[in-house]
């Protein structure tokens, strides 16, 4: 004998309950999200206005400072660096020279040359490291005087380097050609 | 079956989902760091201002030192030295007061002059002419070392480049004396009056 199945039901019987649940959790975990990632954004927003308004106001600052920078720069770049090199370097020698005093050469060669010598002529010559190079024609009484001033140029503190270039028997005395280094009391140093 | 019947919702929901776990992922769970990490921007921010600012001021600190190099320049050369026509005679009559309140009366004078330094066309620098004043004088020791402080006193740009000394009977020494000044060379820009006929 054959069962007989008999659906009554007006349209095809599907479970829904498990999507229905699945829908409900997704929708309140995300419902809990969007309201806490909300409250993050609006409490960062709030929290640190101050501090991005501070960094956007210092970073417009970088960008004048930075403009200024590059106008000053131009203006350098206007300015004939080489030329105004070379005219200062001209005008320090001069200023140096004028600068250079005679009255304390004249005192220092007091001190330090020997009674029977005389100075017959002297010339400056300006050296960048501030020493004052001094060509001089001594006249003296006796042979050995050239020796003796050589020995007093090297003793004393404001002169260096003596060297001599030549010595001449003239009959009556001796002459001879001195080179020294002076060290003024206020060097001016000169770059060439 | 029902899963594939309802899948667009479903996928909708999962977007949602991983979207919002994405946002809270990043800036919930790691809220402190940012804080730190914005502190952190406004500290190097600050930074690099100091030094934006410290190379503005070098850069302006340069100008204004090249500005007051040429400013001096100008002064002595246009000034101090001045020109020929406006500073020689002045000069020589200063050279001729000195000597006679040094009591010390040259003979002779002789002037010379040459060219310093030669004006450039091209960087449009004036020249400078030299002109040497060279004399002798007699007298003690003592009016000599007077008149050298004269002269290193003066107001004038005058520079001592040379000095010879030699000694006469008894007290008196003779002193040849090479004075030099500068002067602002103005041939180098003078135009010729009819340069347009």
């Amino acid at each position: 004998m054959k069962t007989l199945h008999l659906n009554l039901a007006a349209s095809p019987y599907r479970d829904y309950r498990p999507l229905y649940a699945v829908v409900v959790v997704v929708s309140v975990v995300i419902a809990f999200l969007m309201l806490n990632n909300v409250d993050t954004y609006y409490r960062y927003v709030r929290e640190t206005s101050s501090t991005r308004a501070r960094i956007a106001q210092i970073e417009a600052q970088i960008a004048a400072e930075g403009k200024r920078a590059e106008a000053a720069a131009a203006q350098t770049r206007t300015i004939d660096v080489t030329t105004l090199g070379k005219q200062t370097r001209f005008i320090n020698i001069q200023l140096a020279e004028r600068a250079f005093s005679w009255s304390e050469l004249l005192d220092r060669l007091e001190d330090v040359l020997p009674r029977d010598v005389r100075i017959m002529s002297i010339a400056p010559s300006f050296d960048e490291s501030g020493l004052v190079h001094l060509n001089m024609m001594c006249e003296a009484k006796n042979s050995n005087s050239m020796i003796v001033t050589v020995d007093r140029f090297n003793r004393s503190a404001y002169f260096t380097n003596a060297f001599p270039a030549n010595e001449e028997n003239t009959g009556t005395g001796f002459r001879f050609n001195l080179g020294v280094d002076y060290r003024p009391s206020i060097p001016r140093v000169v770059s060439k | 079956m029902i899963w594939r019947e309802k899948r667009t919702l479903l996928i909708v929901l999962g977007a949602i989902l991983l979207a919002n776990a994405i946002f809270f992922f990043t800036y919930r769970v790691q809220y402190e760091n940012r804080l730190r990490a914005l502190d952190t921007r406004l500290d190097q921010v600050t930074a690099d201002l100091e030094q934006a600012r410290g190379a503005r001021l070098a850069a302006e600190r340069q100008v204004a030192e090249y500005r007051k190099i040429q400013q001096d320049v100008d002064d002595i050369i246009q000034n101090r030295w001045s020109t020929q026509s406006e500073r020689l005679t002045a000069l020589i009559g200063e050279v001729k007061k000195m000597t006679e309140a040094s009591r010390l009366t040259p003979p002779t004078f002789s002037f010379t002059r040459t060219e310093a330094r030669k004006a450039s066309a091209t960087d449009k620098t004036p020249g400078a002419v030299q002109v040497g004043v060279a004399f002798t004088v007699r007298g003690s020791y003592q009016q000599i070392r007077q008149l050298i402080n004269r002269i290193e006193l003066s107001n004038q740009f005058v520079i001592i480049s040379q000095m010879g000394l030699s000694s006469d009977s008894g007290e008196q020494l003779s002193m040849t004396i090479q004075l030099k000044t500068l002067f602002r060379d103005t041939s180098a820009v003078r135009q010729p009056a009819n340069q347009d006929l």
